[in-house]
C-alpha cells in the first residue's frame, strides 16, 4: 500500500493534516520528477554543502582493530553532519509549493541549525522546536541557531527532549497549516517525510559506493551506520539494498542499558507515534516510554518505518551500542585518526570492536554522520 | 444508541472527561454528575503520553492522569460499572496507539463488552475502511472527525466509514478553549449534514454557553473537553465543579 514499508509507515495523523500530506506529497512527485529540481538540489550540494564528501580509509584504526576500515565523511559537510543535504532539498521544495514559515523540531539541535542555516540563505521565517531539557545540553546550537535568525522555542511538556518537541511542532503545524512547512529531520513522521527525507540523503549512499569501488576496488563487505530516527543510515544503506553480500548494520544506543536506551528495533513493540507505526520503546499500556542516550540525536523512542521493515525483512540488522563504548570509540577515533565524531556517529565507531571478533580483514564502511566539537563538553564531563 | 441520545436531547452536549483524574474514582462521580446536569453522551479520555492533537489543558490532564498512576485494566474494570450505572452512552476517545497495544479489535471487543457504545480515535490511518469494519461487526460506533480543511471527496469517504455521529472540528488547530469561533462552522456544518443523515456536533474550542447556543442552533450537539477539565483540575471539589460548569454552559450562567 502507498505510504508504507510492509507493514510499517503510513499516515495516523488528525483529519486536519491529511490535505496538507496529500499537497506534499503531490509537490514532492512532481519535483522529483523534475530534472531541474535535481540539478538546483546537486548545485547547493557542490557549492554550498561542499559535496562529494571524502571517502577516508582509516589506517591505524584499521591495524588496531585487523579491518579494513572506510569512513563516509559526512562530519566534513557544512554545519556539521548529513543534517544539511535533507534540510536543502527540503527547503527547495517549500518554496516551491509557495510556503515560506519554516517550523522544525531538533533534539542535538544539529537538524536545527540546519534548517536555520537554510531559512537564512533562503530568507525564510524559522521555528525551532526544542525540548528544555536538550537546549540545556545542547547550549551551543540554541544559540548557533539564534544567530542564524531562527526562533527557539522551548518544549516543556512530557519529557521535554526530541519526542516531546516533535509533538509540538505537529500541534504548530496543525494551527498554521495554510502557511506553514514542517520541514522534519529524519526518515520518521507520516508518509511522504519518510521517503522524501530518505531521497536527499540517498546521495552519501551513492558517493560512498562509487567512491568505494574507485579507491579500493570492490565493495565493501559491510555498511554501518548509527539509526535514531535513521535518516543518514537509509542513506548510506540505500545504495548497497540490493547487494545480498553486503551486511547493513544499524546502530542502535544502548544508553546505560537494562531499560534506559534509545533502542526500538531491539527492545520496541509495534506502534504508533507522530503518524507513523513501527517499533517503539513503549510499556504495556502503550505509553511511550523514556529514552536515554548520550548522544541526543539517539535519544528517541522511535524509528523510521523503512527500518522496521528491514529489520523484520533481515534486510538489514541492528546491534546494540552503549553510551561508555560510544564515549571509548570518540576518544579512538580522536587519538588514531584525528577525527572527533558525533557521539551519535561515535555508535557506528563503536560497533567495530564487537564486529572485528571474528571479521578479520573485512573491509567495513562506516558513515561518520557528523562531527563531534558539539558533544566536547559532554566527553569531558563524563 | 449515541445517535439517538443525542437527538432525543433537545440541547445535546457531550462532556469529555479525562479518565483517572484525579482518580478513577472520582471520575466515576463526574460522570454520574454530568449526567444529571444534563449531558447527552459522555466522551471518557484515555490518557496518553504523547497527545499530539491536543493543547496545554488535555495535555496536562493526560500528563496528570498517567503520573498518578493510570492503567489501563484499571479502566477496563472502572467501565463495566459506569455504563450500568449511567442511563446515557460512553464513548471512549482514545489515540490509536493505547488502543492497538494488545491488538486493536481484542481492545474494541472488550470496550464493547464493558458497554462503551462508541470510540473516537484522532491518529486514526487515512484507510480506516478495516476499523470502520470490525466496529461494525463487533457492535460499537466508530465516531469520525471532519477537519475544516477536509475537501468534499475526503468528506465523502469519511462519512461512509462513520457511526453515533460525525464530529465536526471546528477550528485549525489543536483542543483548547477559544473565546471565538470561525463563522464558517456553521456552513461547514451545513455541508456535512447535506451528506449524511447521522448526527453532526462540533468540537474544539467550545468554552461559554453563548457558544453552545450559537452552535446548537445549527448544529446536532456540542462536545466540550479543555474548558471542562481546566475547570475540574483547578477545583477543590471536582465533581460539584463538573456539574456547574455543565449546567453553566447548557443554562447559561
Amino acid at each position: 500500500m502507498k505510504g508504507y514499508f510492509g507493514e510499517f509507515g503510513g499516515q495516523y495523523v488528525p483529519e486536519t493534516l491529511l490535505p496538507a500530506l496529500d499537497e506534499l506529497d503531490a509537490a514532492m512527485e512532481t519535483a522529483f520528477d523534475d530534472r531541474a529540481f535535481w540539478d538546483e538540489f546537486n548545485s547547493y550540494m557542490i557549492h554550498y554543502v561542499g559535496r562529494p564528501t571524502p571517502l577516508t580509509r582509516a589506517k591505524r584504526l584499521s591495524d588496531h582493530l585487523g579491518l579494513d576500515v572506510w569512513l563516509k565523511r559526512e562530519d566534513l559537510n557544512h554545519t556539521g553532519s548529513h543534517k544539511i543535504n535533507n534540510a536543502i532539498g527540503q527547503i527547495l521544495l517549500a518554496r516551491r509549493m509557495g510556503k515560506n514559515r519554516i517550523i522544525a523540531e531538533t533534539g542535538a539541535g544539529q537538524h536545527g541549525v540546519a534548517t536555520a542555516t537554510v531559512c537564512a540563505l533562503f530568507g525564510m521565517e524559522c521555528h525551532v522546536y526544542m525540548g528544555s531539557t536538550d537546549m540545556a545540553r545542547q547550549q551551543v546550537n540554541v544559540e548557533r541557531m539564534r544567530l542564524l535568525g531562527a526562533e527557539v522555542v522551548p518544549v516543556e511538556g512530557g519529557s521535554a527532549t526530541l519526542k516531546d518537541a516533535t509533538s509540538e511542532a505537529i500541534r504548530d503545524w496543525i494551527t498554521n497549516v495554510d502557511t506553514t512547512y514542517y520541514l522534519i529531520g529524519s526518515v520518521i513522521g507520516p508518509h511522504p517525510y519518510p521517503s522524501l527525507v530518505r531521497a536527499f540523503q540517498e546521495i552519501i549512499g551513492r558517493e560512498a559506493r562509487q567512491q568505494i569501488i574507485a579507491q579500493s576496488g570492490s565493495l565493501p563487505d559491510a555498511v554501518i551506520a548509527c539509526v535514531g530516527g535513521g535518516s543518514n543510515a537509509i542513506g548510506i544503506f540505500s545504495a548497497f539494498l540490493d547487494e545480498d553480500k553486503v551486511d547493513l548494520i544499524g546502530v542502535e544506543a544502548y544508553g546505560q542499558g537494562n531499560g534506559r536506551h534509545g533502542a526500538s528495533i531491539n527492545f520496541g513493540m509495534p506502534g504508533v507515534l507522530h503518524g507513523t507505526r513501527s517499533f517503539l520503546i513503549q510499556d504495556k499500556d502503550g505509553q511511550v516510554m523514556e529514552t536515554h542516550s548520550i548522544a541526543a540525536g539517539l535519544d528517541y523512542p522511535g524509528v523510521g518505518p523503512e527500518h522496521s521493515f528491514l529489520a523484520t525483512a533481515k534486510k538489514a540488522c541492528y546491534v546494540l551500542v552503549d553510551d561508555e563504548q560510544a564515549l571509548s570509540a570518540f576518544k579512538l577515533l580522536n587519538r588514531l585518526e584525528g577525527i572527533a565524531p558525533a557521539l551519535e556517529s561515535a555508535h557506528a565507531v563503536g560497533y567495530l570492536s564487537e564486529y572485528c571478533k571474528g571479521h578479520e580483514g573485512m573491509k567495513v564502511l562506516v558513515n561518520l554522520s557528523g562531527r563531534g566539537d558539539k558533544d566536547i563538553h559532554t566527553v569531558i564531563g563524563s | 444508541m449515541i445517535a439517538e441520545s443525542i437527538r432525543n436531547h433537545k440541547k445535546a452536549i457531550i462532556p469529555y472527561v479525562t479518565a483517572g483524574l484525579p482518580n478513577l474514582e472520582t471520575t466515576g462521580k463526574i460522570l454520574l454528575a454530568l449526567q444529571e446536569a444534563g449531558a447527552a453522551a459522555i466522551e471518557i479520555g484515555i490518557p496518553f503520553s504523547d497527545p499530539m492533537a491536543d493543547g496545554p489543558v488535555l495535555q496536562k490532564a493526560s500528563y496528570m492522569a498517567l503520573q498518578s498512576g493510570f492503567k489501563m485494566d484499571d479502566l477496563q474494570h472502572c467501565l463495566k460499572g459506569w455504563s450500568s450505572m449511567l442511563e446515557i452512552p460512553l464513548i471512549v476517545m482514545s489515540y490509536i496507539n493505547p488502543l492497538m497495544r494488545k491488538g486493536l479489535s481484542r481492545t474494541l471487543i472488550s470496550l464493547k463488552d464493558s458497554g462503551v457504545k462508541g470510540v473516537i480515535i484522532p491518529d486514526l490511518p487515512r484507510d480506516a475502511g478495516e476499523i470502520y469494519a470490525d466496529c461494525t461487526e463487533i457492535g460499537i460506533d466508530l465516531i469520525r472527525m471532519v477537519a475544516p480543511t477536509t475537501l468534499p471527496e475526503r468528506i465523502t469517504k469519511v462519512l461512509s466509514e462513520c457511526s453515533g455521529f460525525v464530529y465536526a472540528v471546528s477550528i485549525k488547530g489543536v483542543t483548547g478553549s477559544r473565546s471565538d469561533l470561525p463563522v464558517e462552522v456553521r456552513s461547514q456544518v451545513r455541508a456535512i449534514k447535506d451528506m449524511t443523515d447521522l448526527p453532526v456536533c462540533v468540537g474544539f474550542g467550545v468554552s461559554s454557553a453563548s457558544q453552545v447556543e450559537n452552535l446548537l442552533a445549527f448544529a446536532d450537539g456540542v462536545i466540550v473537553g479543555s474548558y471542562l477539565m481546566a475547570n475540574i483540575m483547578n477545583a477543590a471539589d471536582p465533581v460539584r465543579t463538573a456539574h456547574d460548569t455543565l449546567h453553566g454552559l447548557l443554562n447559561g450562567s
